[in-house]
């Protein structure tokens, strides 16, 4: 299996783990099995990246049905933690299977097991996804304007 | 000059939100009690229709008004603007979680970016002061804020003096109820209802250089012109529930959605959006402004049973060769597009 990596955010080390592919909007999709021809399922869930920009997570919902076709961007849920709220948006083209119904219940598995049994729902694509160096670099790349972001709206 | 009384409204929050309510009755309680203030509810500033007995009072308050509202200052202002209560923007020192250097007045002295603005007219010289009611947990804040501006107002007594000499308000309050051939959309058969949610932009003229992106852009009607060519929100009831397309095509920032969930288009000031929490929504995969405005309009041309349009109608083009001067508030809305 690959080795981790690690993203230095400040003093945090946000890992990468080297078992899993990863989409822009910081998060990880690791592999179920084949779905129908041309597509993959995988299990999706936070970056550890995006848990730390969240910290404890109060309120996840979905806007939209298990089992529903989605495009790239199409908003998809919300979530609310103790620093931030998102609405939350699908990573690729494809189609959202089902949910992490325990999260619905208590979404804390997400801030205590990230890249475990804080996954979030299942997902089918055939499209290309982020390879964890392609995800590193591309954290590498936005991380100052994500200080800029989160300065310019907290002013501190 | 003693005996000048402030006059406080109360505009309650949507919903049946205890907590809220409770802040309200705790606050207009402990008003009453005190000397120098008239206090009074009313129902949500922004569901207000024009001839809503809520809203004639707030015309009528002739002096200093202090408006508490479940809104962000600049949106409760420009909110009130709009119906035609105006008045300069009081400071209001009230302590934010964080305590800022202040909500400095935003519109009192406009950096370079406010510079090419429209900026509001014909506004009266007496006060208006927003409190956000979702800013402090205890009444008790509110009410020594209202002192305060209480004693700020009876101090400026040659302020006050000139003004009530003029009595401007009720020629100027008739110009701005019936604006030439523009009159803001009557409440259409909505009179006796009880009040109604809202859903409606605002356009903060302190920031609006009279650019017409909006008017481009929004295909359902709501923009209109003034005699004098400004821009104004001209049907207001012509504008689609949920829909804030038009505030993310602004090049300004100016157009205000009060009851959007994202602090940018509900009005938030720069530097005051203390204890407000952050969106991280570019971060996880947000369309673009533009994008996510063509997504918008495109739903709600469907949704009328007319044919999506996508980017190739109203996308801003009159902008391209204009030098831009930026201010904070700019540069927190590029830096969330520059995370997609």
């Amino acid at each position: 299996m690959p080795a981790d990596l690690v993203f230095m955010m400040g003093k945090y080390e946000a890992r990468i783990p080297g078992d899993r592919l990863y989409a822009e909007n910081h998060l990880w999709l690791k592999s179920q099995d084949a779905g129908p021809a041309g597509q993959s399922r995988f299990q999706v869930g936070f970056t550890a990246y995006s848990v730390r920009l969240l910290q404890d997570v109060y309120f996840l919902s979905w806007s939209l049905d298990p089992d529903s076709p989605v495009r790239h961007k199409q908003e998809i849920g919300e979530i609310e933690s103790s620093k931030a709220v998102s609405s939350l948006y699908a990573p690729r083209d494809g189609r959202v299977l089902d949910f992490n119904a325990a999260l619905l219940q208590d979404p804390s598995a997400i801030n205590l097991d990230n890249y475990g049994t804080g996954w979030l729902f299942e997902f089918e694509t055939g499209e290309t996804l982020l390879t964890p160096p392609d995800y590193a670099a591309l954290l590498e790349s936005g991380w100052e304007a994500t200080q800029r972001l989160i300065k310019g709206q907290m002013n501190d | 000059m003693a005996g000048k009384k402030v006059t406080v409204v109360i505009s309650q929050g949507q919903g049946k939100n205890p907590t809220k309510r409770q802040l309200e009755e705790d606050l207009a309680a402990a008003l009453i009690m005190e000397p120098d203030c008239d206090v009074s509810i009313i129902p949500h500033l922004y569901d207000l229709t024009p001839d809503h007995t809520g809203l004639l009072f707030l015309k009528s308050i002739p002096g200093d008004l202090v408006i508490a509202a479940w809104l962000f200052p600049r949106a409760a202002r420009w909110v009130l603007d709009r119906n035609g209560v105006k008045g300069q923007p009081g400071v209001s020192l009230l302590p934010a979680a964080d305590d800022e250097e202040d909500a400095a007045e935003p519109e009192d002295a406009p950096a370079d970016a406010q510079a090419r603005a429209l900026g509001a007219w014909d506004v009266p010289h007496r006060k208006i002061y927003c409190l956000d009611l979702r800013q402090q947990a205890d009444y008790r804040v509110y009410r020594d804020e209202v002192r305060r501006i209480s004693r700020e107002c009876s101090v400026q007594t040659v302020d006050l003096m000139s003004w009530i000499q003029g009595s401007p308000q009720a020629a100027q309050l008739e110009r701005y109820l019936h604006p030439q051939g523009a009159n803001p959309a009557p409440a259409a058969a909505a009179e006796e209802d009880p009040v109604r949610r809202r859903w409606y932009p605002v356009i903060d003229y302190s920031r609006c250089t009279n650019c017409m992106e909006c008017i481009d852009f929004c295909l359902f009607g709501v923009y209109g012109v003034d005699s004098v060519d400004r821009i104004l929100v001209e049907q207001q009831d012509n504008c689609k529930k949920g829909c804030p397309a038009c505030s993310r095509v602004c090049p300004e920032n100016a157009i205000i959605f009060p009851e959007h969930k994202t602090a940018a288009i509900a009005g938030a000031d720069v530097g005051t959006a203390a204890g407000l929490k952050i969106d991280l929504s570019k971060l996880f995969g947000a369309p673009s402004a533009l994008e996510q405005a063509v997504l918008e309009r495109d739903v709600e041309l469907v949704a009328d049973g007319r044919d999506a349009v996508g980017a190739t109608v109203g996308v801003p083009k009159r902008q391209a060769h204009k030098p831009v001067t930026r201010d904070a508030l700019d540069e927190l809305i590029d830096g969330l597009d520059q995370l997609s």
